[in-house]
């Protein structure tokens, strides 16, 4: 169903004003005393790729994690193509068509990388007794570990796997669960430049295909050259945003990376 | 009238010493994310040592604290290094409850094979005295124990929020690894936090002897309504712990006129499960309890 | 999902190929499997006639009535992680709805076992329900509340329940049938109860449903931000697990013949059942059977030696601590990790393509054993496939 909706990427024309997909209005969280996320209103574009970025501590996760309904947002929005999902509970946001990954790869450490993705599949509830080694879901799983080219893997537990190869097991696992929307936090973050290029490459060839983006990253280099739009969030909400080539030289952004 | 006040009173009384148990179970959960279930059968320790103290030299039992305190502490501290701290982060919540409830075992086993399953009870010389106030009669024992966890309570409070220690107990409280970044060894505080929480059931035991009937399984009377205090206030808060425990305590002791207190007690289970239904973070809980 | 099998590969297809194989973990034959299973179920077939005597024959019941019970425990504590302190509340309730049919309601003894287990899986569904919307914590703690609070009812509602005197159940067996018949019987109906059980339990841990409740029991964020519907499946299993737990319970006091709360809502029979299927093994099918057999017979064992005294305490907690600092992972696990040292590396890789991959990645660093969970640089030591990046670049 996500393949019917998506939009063919490029073929908006230049002018009108971009589809929004994912969008927040006023979302805030405080923990304690601390206002982690602080009335963020944010529309991501739907069939882009979109890169949230931001300094450390800016909310960016605390965010993420209100809109895929981890943590319950004390106030504000949530919508995702025109119905509401705030407070929704996270597998019926999953089950919207909206997929994560973590910051620190969470991964299922104890099940074999093949199981992994299995436990991604939506079964029926009628079908809940069946097998889960299902002929169609592990040849599809198989399809999608060649595609993060981890498939000669599929028998080894996951905790066995390095940092990197978990990471692009993640990923696969997302994919097993078919988002039209794929939210990834910090996909670069303690991988070496191989491994970058090669989870960049596949956001791109996963955007060509018609699905939405909407990316936590540092590596600014990774940043301007993937994503189509840019969110600067500072102290909990937005403070800038637009096409990589803007926001790169808005002082704004200077000026909240720099603290100046 | 007379008897509703004096349940009142009696229930204030009772409220207090819950309170600083409970404040307790908070410690270990706060730092460690443990629910640490021998947290009664230490209690119960407690107070079968101050009966053997008192029994053997004939000296108050409130002198046993001199030594029992100390000694709570450092078990503590040696409980977190040595036992939970060698649990997998992963299962630490499950696997530590097994732990703790195994010590718990192995605290009433050995109470039962020392002392026997014997009932015993301090002799005091000022165990049958009471203070009249206002029509209201009071065990003065149960005002010596109101005192030892108010005060012992007061204590703790200011050592929490006066101190730098208690800075970074409850910074590690908090947030941990924002601990961390600040330069909190918040393993090591950790170890403290544990060592406190034993600590209040020391004073506890010590405070419970003096006005109770003890025996090796009385612990799974303690454990229950403790728990059930720790959720209704929000597991991790402190503050929350204690007005819980005061509300929980007075109103099973109200209840116990109409309904007895066998069925009194049921008041504390009811609660819990109401809470979990209502509002499972707890009514005066921080951030920690909507996770657990 | 269309799109992604565009980048399918000659490698891939290969791949599909072996799509029939099954479980990744094997390491012992199917065969050797099947033939063990027969020989057990013959061994307990046999037992009520080769037991020397009927004293033998009880212990027996016993035994197999603790195999039940933790093997209804582990329908929860093994499949989602969630440890219930406090599962002698369903034992107990199944033991009592059971005998109070009879009793009051008059009941077939067979529908009041059968009900009983019924109306305690009932109740257990509010107790799931406010124990389960968050996280561990609340649950362990309501497990063992909800233990002690049933001891307190049942202990204090006397016109109902018989209170602490404890209520008689009449034998669903003619008077004619004798001791040694009965349990002779009763070990048989524990048997088969137990068959019912595992063979459950083994249809969830290969099914879509199982797969769902072990991604909650190895990170439930991450489960349920794949979409799994954790707090339902939660519930499920754990009702599933009360049923079970309760039948053992009922069919136990059908045997026994008599409840007494201080028994049957008891810590350590709870305590007994953790122990049982954590010594055995949460993640195996006869982990918790395996359990019982050696706890139950060590129990029975000093039992009829040294009576019922405070070292049962002792000993059960020392174990408990034992085995959750050091075998958290039960028996069962560790045996299969050693066969598994003992066989070729290769077993535990896809062996099919152990030959393409070395052509594949000529030259390229073995991955598959690298465990430096914490290397962030691991992936270094493997270049990019070709294919994969091939097909990756548009």
């Amino acid at each position: 169903m996500s393949q019917a909706t998506a939009p063919t990427p490029g073929t908006a024309p230049a002018g009108t004003s971009p589809e929004i997909g994912l969008s927040t209005d006023g979302l805030s969280k405080a923990f304690g005393g601390v206002q982690a996320v602080d009335g963020a209103s944010v529309a991501f574009h739907h069939g882009k790729v979109n890169a949230l970025i931001g300094p450390n501590g800016s909310g960016k996760t605390t965010f993420f994690n209100c809109v895929t309904g981890m943590i319950k947002p004390d106030a504000g929005s949530v919508s995702y193509r025109g119905s509401s999902i705030t407070r929704k509970a996270p597998h019926r946001i999953a089950r919207a068509g909206i997929g994560r990954s973590f910051q620190l790869c969470r991964i299922f450490p104890r099940m074999t990388v093949l199981e992994n993705m299995l436990a991604a599949v939506r079964p029926h509830p009628l079908h809940l007794l069946r097998s889960s080694h299902d002929r169609g879901d592990i040849e599809r799983a198989r399809e999608l570990l060649t595609r993060v080219g981890i498939e000669h893997l599929e028998r080894v537990e996951a905790r066995d796997l390095s940092y990197g190869q978990q990471k692009l097991l993640e990923l696969g696992g997302v994919l097993m669960a078919d988002p039209e929307t794929i939210m990834l936090d910090e996909p670069a973050g303690g991988v070496n430049p191989a491994l970058i290029d090669r989870i960049a490459g596949l956001v791109r060839s996963l955007n060509a295909e018609g699905r939405t983006f909407i990316v936590v990253e540092h590596n600014m280099d990774l940043v301007m050259s993937l994503s189509d739009h840019v969110v600067v969030f500072d102290r909990g909400r937005p403070i800038c945003e637009g096409p990589p080539s803007v926001v790169q030289n808005d002082p704004r952004v200077l000026e909240a990376y720099l603290g100046i | 009238m007379s008897l509703l006040l004096q349940s009142l009173v009696l229930g204030v009384l009772l409220g207090g010493l819950y309170a600083l148990l409970a404040a307790g179970l908070t410690l270990y959960f706060g730092v460690m994310r443990v629910v640490m279930i021998a947290h009664s059968a230490f209690l119960i320790l407690a107070a079968y040592l101050a009966w053997f103290w008192t029994t053997e030299t004939g000296i108050d039992p409130m002198v046993s604290l001199l030594w029992t305190v100390p000694l709570f502490f450092v078990t503590g501290v040696l409980i977190q290094r040595l036992l939970i701290s060698r649990l997998r982060p992963a299962t630490l919540t499950m696997m530590s409850v097994l732990l703790t409830f195994a010590v718990a075992l192995v605290i009433e086993g050995t109470l039962g094979f020392v002392f026997t399953g014997t009932q015993r009870r301090v002799q005091l010389p000022y165990g049958g005295a009471d203070i009249s106030i206002g029509g209201v009669n009071i065990a003065v024992v149960k005002l010596i124990a109101f005192g030892l966890a108010a005060a012992s309570l007061l204590a703790l409070y200011l050592l929490l929020t006066r101190t730098k220690f208690g800075q970074a107990l409850r910074a590690t409280i908090q947030h941990p690894e924002a601990a961390r970044l600040v330069g909190i060894n918040t393993e090591r505080t950790a170890g403290y936090g544990f060592g406190l929480g034993l600590a209040t059931a020391a004073i506890g035991g010590t405070a419970l002897s003096l006005d109770s009937t003890i025996y090796p399984s009385l612990h799974w009377h303690w454990i229950g309504p403790l728990m059930a205090i720790i959720v209704v206030g929000g597991l991790g808060s402190i503050p929350g712990a204690a007005i819980a425990a005061m509300v929980l305590g007075v109103g099973q002791s109200l209840l116990q006129i109409p309904l007895g207190t066998t069925w009194a007690q049921t008041f504390f289970y009811i609660a819990l499960f109401a809470t979990l239904m209502i509002r499972p973070q707890g009514f005066f809980g921080g951030r920690l309890a909507q996770r657990f | 999902m269309p799109s992604a099998s565009d980048t399918r590969t000659a490698d891939t297809g290969a791949a599909a190929a072996h799509a029939g194989r099954r479980d990744p973990r094997g390491v012992v034959p199917t065969i050797v499997k099947a033939v063990a299973l027969v020989l057990l179920a013959a061994a307990i077939v046999a037992f009520p006639s080769v037991a020397a005597n009927p004293f033998i024959l009880s212990v027996g019941v016993v035994i197999m009535s603790y195999a039940v019970l933790a093997t209804g425990w582990n329908f929860m504590g093994g499949f989602t992680g969630y440890m219930s302190l406090g599962h002698a509340a369903y034992a107990g309730l199944g033991g009592y709805s059971t005998a109070l049919l009879i009793v009051k309601a008059e009941l077939n003894p067979w529908v009041a076992l059968a009900l009983g287990a019924l109306i305690t899986a009932v109740i257990a569904v509010p107790v799931g329900i406010a124990s389960l919307r968050v996280r561990g914590a609340s649950f362990v703690i309501v497990s063992i509340a909800f233990v002690l609070i049933l001891l307190l009812v049942f202990q204090s509602w006397g016109g109902f329940t018989g209170g602490s005197n404890g209520l008689r159940i009449p034998r669903p067996f003619g008077p004619e049938v004798l001791r040694p018949e009965q349990h002779e019987r009763f070990f048989y109906i524990h048997a088969a109860l137990l068959a019912v059980a595992l063979l459950l339990w083994w249809l969830i841990d290969r099914s879509r449903f199982g797969i769902g409740l072990k991604a909650i029991r190895e990170d439930e964020d991450k489960a349920q931000a794949l979409g799994v519907p954790t707090f339902q499946y939660k519930l499920v299993a754990f009702v599933l697990s009360a049923f079970f737990t309760a039948l053992g319970g009922g069919v136990y006091a059908l045997w026994f013949g008599f409840l007494d709360p201080v028994f049957q809502f008891s810590i350590l029979i709870g305590s007994y059942m953790v122990l049982m299927s954590l010594l055995g093994g949460i993640r195996s099918l006869f982990g918790p059977a395996l359990g019982a057999l050696i706890v139950g017979y060590a129990v029975e064992f000093f039992k009829s030696e040294y009576g019922d005294t405070q070292f049962h305490l002792v000993a059960t907690g020392l174990l408990l601590g034992i085995v959750v600092l050091f075998m958290p992972d039960g028996i069962i696990p560790g045996v299969t990790g050693l066969l598994r040292r003992f066989r070729p590396q290769a077993s535990s890789i896809r062996e099919v393509t152990q030959a393409e991959l070395a052509e594949q990645r000529a030259g390229g660093a073995h991955t598959g054993t690298d465990s430096s969970g914490g290397d962030s640089t691991g992936g270094a030591t493997r270049a990019p496939d070709p294919q994969v990046t091939e097909g990756v670049h548009p």
